[in-house]
């Protein structure tokens, strides 16, 4: 704790009293604008220009044209097919996010640095890939297909199998964001809590629960954002069929192949705006954990 | 006794952390396990908290045998090294954990928890979070943390460690009395032998995993049994030869010799020293302000020591030749220690 | 020596919930892949994987990935020093913006990306009467790719540079050395390790990426074709030990390019750490 204070605060001091040679370091006018103009058209250019392609594209035949492409019942059969796989990968992956990074920070044993590897996993495979071994699993060659067949469930080219590879996708994203912060706080007041005689659950709700509340809710939005637009792994075991196994991405996906452009375009919009608000929220949960943090920290 | 260890044993690996550990401790006493980092002086405290299991071995309080039962059971309050101060509860909150975890009615929580915060005299800084307090507000939180629940027994493990110099002092006898006042039996762990002579009413000497030897603060530092403890305490300097000093018996084999300042006396060659045929005569090295003392350090028959000059006696200057005389020497062989007198000293006591 | 597994309660629920979820969800599946693969003669997966087209989608995936990791990387560091040491107007909105290749989906930035740089879009035409195709070509593919790779680099280099004792610039400066010298000297090997973290990262994305790239690629065979693509469509004709012969060569790449980061950060903290 001390020293995770001296770190955060011996910077901020120092630099006060040094913004000279920081600025000297930090170049002349001109170099600072030219850094800060190459950096806003670069941004400019690959970020903001294909966001306002979207929405260009979407509305480029008027409102009523887009609001009939979103109200396709396809259109909107993959939205509710997305929020059904976006609710699912969050409270499944916040439980698993939780108890994984409780056992991991709170408790030695051996094997956690293999531990914490394969959950992180998911993410530095390629999604088509994570799909993939969905398939080997549960498709038709798979040992347990003649099982899943006689009753009748199937996850290939179905609704579970999409649902399987959100969460995989996405599967590490929020024990990851809490784990550092588990970590930096250590056992102690968990310790003083138990020996107090507090139970597992008091203990985590009245002491751990409010160190990791900032570090849950971002890894909530990541999860969520990331699980929304899951296209890949989702891709692979989708099949693609219209009004049941088709989410968003998939939905733009087919609907740009039919050329159908302003359609598409007016489906991502939706996914631009959600994805905006995304980051937004993001920013402000940041913003204010940051904040937290600064107060309590502060001696 | 009302706490007791008996044949403890515990290891990290291959790492002896408590070796054959054996001591008692009376009710209503604050006893001080004293040692160098690494001794087991930690693991010992938390054995008795319940935070670490022995290998081997009882743990004993007020005549029942612990080992099996859980921390939380114990009846004992702990105060950890960082405190361990929820960091998202108020003062109150942290000093009425442990009640609400026991199920206690909020009147009496309330009742309970204002007193004890005033004990602390931290009166309105109920509502204030751990991280708007300084050092010693902490250490007093986590302390009436502890005592809430009423325990019989109270661990502190490195109290003062965190605390800056000044409030340390003023901490240390606030504790010392506190503990008195309310009659707990106290054990705390430190590695700094002023403060476990100061606050202790008894001090448990720690080295490699065992016990070195307990009693008074004043009878280890009189009397230390082991060649550990006449080191350990007291600023000690090793003479390199001691039979090179008048008039010393010789003992044959030994270790070490050691000397703490108070055994020395040092005179100018025109100051009267009673024991003058005795002395031998040194090269003043250094000499210190130490605020209630001048710290002389002379080299002496090729070993360097210092000793104590009150500020009322004529200075001596570097480089200046003057008398040592040396009252009484630690010789350390193997695990023993052995006091040497001068024995210009005795000769005087039959003289008279 | 701190930690206790009985007093801390909750270790055999949370193991137990930890350990049968990423059974299900990460052991279970990938064992599969490995049966799978044991099933098949190696024989076989070597001449899948030797297969011409197989190998120019290698050539495409690796060439492009990596330059598009490079300019990351360059931009990257501009980017943090842009948004660590400058102050300006909309700086919030502009690292809030990092951001967006995480949050989009890979398949809208994909189209909107190729409808750009098509010859009838905005930046495509532009370039289109220069006679330069983008879209449908590799420097099309590489544009996805960038895009998708720029907040690794950003978000690495970041906290470093936040972290920098100003101290040590301020050293350099008072023995009188230049601002690009101690840029050179003193900044720029503080930031090393996390640049080639952050594009290594990068690089590990972008040969896996494939909602942002198949739109924008054509995917003509030998030419744009990327390996995800390939091991796409083998899954699309149920060719499955095709389609897993090649991902085991993806895997095999992703893996190394993770072992390489993770020397890198250990090679780094035995610097600042001195050991262990």
């Amino acid at each position: 704790m001390a020293a995770e204070n001296a770190e955060k605060t011996a910077p901020v001091i120092s630099r006060e009293g040094s913004t000279e040679i920081h600025a000297k370091t930090a170049g002349s006018k001109a170099v600072k604008i030219i850094l800060i103009t190459v950096s806003v058209l670069f941004l400019f250019v690959m970020l903001v220009m294909p966001l306002i392609t979207v929405i260009y594209e979407a509305f480029r035949k008027g409102l009523a044209p887009y609001l009939e492409a979103i109200s396709d019942p396809d259109t909107v059969s993959a939205l509710l097919l997305t929020l059904e796989a976006t609710v699912i990968a969050v409270v499944i992956n916040t439980v698993f996010g939780l108890f994984a990074a409780w056992a991991i920070s709170k408790f030695r044993f051996h094997g956690k640095k293999v531990l914490v590897t394969l959950i992180d996993l998911p993410v530095t495979v390629s999604p088509i890939i994570a799909g993939l071994i969905f398939v080997l699993t549960f498709g038709r060659q798979s040992v347990i297909y003649p099982f899943l067949e006689s009753i009748d469930f199937m996850v290939v080219y179905a609704v579970p199998g999409i649902i399987l590879a959100t969460v995989f996708v996405t599967f590490p994203f929020i024990s990851r964001e809490i784990l550092p912060v588990l970590d930096a706080q250590g056992t102690d007041e968990e310790e003083a809590a138990a020996l107090m005689g507090a139970k597992g659950f008091t203990i985590f709700r009245r002491i751990t629960l409010p160190h990791i509340k900032w570090a849950l809710m971002y890894g909530i939005v990541l999860c969520a954002a990331r699980a929304m637009g899951e296209f890949g792994a989702v891709s692979v075991l989708s099949g693609h069929l219209r009004g049941k196994t088709v989410t968003l991405p998939l939905q733009v996906e087919i609907l740009f192949g039919d050329n159908k452009f302003m359609p598409a375009f007016a489906v991502s919009s939706i996914l631009v705006v959600l994805a905006i608000l995304i980051l937004i929220v993001r920013s402000i949960v940041e913003y204010v954990g940051k904040r937290k943090k600064g107060e309590n920290s502060q001696s | 006794m009302y706490i007791e260890l008996r044949d403890i044993n515990k290891s990290y690996g291959s790492f002896k952390a408590s070796d054959n550990v054996n001591f008692g401790i009376e009710k209503g006493k604050l006893v001080a396990l004293l040692g160098p980092s690494g001794s087991g002086k930690t693991t010992i405290l938390r054995m008795i908290a319940g935070l670490e299991k022995p290998d081997s071995g009882e743990i004993e309080i007020d005549g029942r045998v612990v080992n099996g039962i859980p921390a939380s059971e114990r009846g004992i309050g702990f105060v950890f090294q960082s405190y361990a101060l929820f960091r998202y509860m108020t003062v109150f909150d942290n000093i009425a954990f442990g009640l609400k975890v026991r199920r206690m009615n909020k009147a009496e929580i309330n009742e309970r928890v204002n007193g004890l915060i005033k004990l602390i005299g931290l009166e309105g800084f109920g509502k204030r979070y751990p991280s708007q307090l300084s050092g010693g507000q902490r250490q007093r939180v986590a302390f009436a943390r502890a005592l809430a629940p009423n325990p019989q027994v109270l661990l502190l493990d490195e109290p003062f460690a965190a605390i800056d110099a000044k409030v340390r002092q003023e901490l240390r006898k606030w504790l010392k009395d506190m503990i008195h006042q309310l009659g707990v039996t106290g054990i705390f762990v430190t590695h700094d032998q002023d403060e476990a002579i100061e606050v202790s009413d008894e001090i448990i000497v720690t080295n490699k995993g065992r016990v070195d030897q307990t009693g008074t603060p004043i009878d280890i530092y009189r009397h230390p049994t082991t060649a550990f403890t006449s080191s350990f305490f007291g600023v000690t300097s090793e003479l390199s030869d001691y039979m090179s000093f008048r008039s010393f018996d010789d003992i044959g084999e030994y270790d070490k010799a050691i000397v703490r300042p108070e055994f020395v006396k040092i005179t100018k060659k025109n100051e009267f020293q009673k024991y003058k045929s005795s002395a031998v005569e040194g090269v003043v090295r250094d000499a210190q302000f130490r605020g209630n003392s001048i710290e002389v350090t002379v080299n002496c028959n090729n070993s360097t020591f210092s000793a104590r000059r009150g500020l009322d006696e004529p200075a001596v200057e570097i480089g200046e030749k003057v008398d040592v005389f040396i009252y009484r020497i630690f010789v350390t062989h193997g695990d023993d220690v052995k006091l040497l007198k001068n024995n210009a000293l005795r000769e005087e006591t039959v003289v008279i | 020596m701190k930690t206790n597994k009985r007093l801390i309660p909750g270790f055999g629920i949370s193991m137990g919930i930890t350990l049968a979820l990423l059974s299900i969800m990460v052991l279970i599946p990938l064992a599969s892949l490995v049966v799978f693969t044991a099933k098949m003669d190696l024989s076989d997966i070597i001449k899948v994987i030797t297969r011409p087209r197989v190998v120019a989608s290698f050539e495409v995936s690796l060439l492009t990935s990596f330059i598009a990791s490079v300019i990351n990387a360059v931009m990257g560091v501009i980017l943090a020093w842009v948004l660590v040491r400058y102050d300006f107007p909309g700086k919030r909105i502009l690292d809030g913006m990092i951001e967006l290749p995480f949050a989009l989906p890979t398949a809208v930035a994909g189209i909107s990306l190729t409808s750009l740089y098509a010859d009838t879009g905005w930046i495509g035409g532009l370039f289109a009467d220069m006679g330069i195709k983008i879209a449908y070509t590799r420097v099309g593919i590489t544009i996805a790719l960038i895009f998708i790779g720029i907040p690794f680099v950003v978000r690495t280099v970041q906290p470093v540079l936040e972290k920098i004792d100003p101290l040590y610039e301020e050293a350099a400066g008072i023995l009188g050395a230049s601002r690009t010298r101690i840029f050179r000297k003193v900044i720029l090997p503080e930031l090393r390790p996390a640049v080639f973290t952050g594009f290594g990262l990068a690089f590990g994305r972008c040969l896996g990426e494939y909602g942002s790239v198949v739109f924008i690629a054509g995917n003509q065979p030998y030419e744009t074709e990327i390996t995800p693509l390939i091991i796409m469509s083998e899954l699309q004709e149920y060719d499955y030990p095709s389609a897993t012969a090649i991902a085991l060569v993806m895997l095999a790449a992703a893996f190394l390019i993770l072992f390489l980061v993770n020397l890198i950060q250990i090679g780094n903290s035995k610097i600042l750490k001195g050991g262990h």
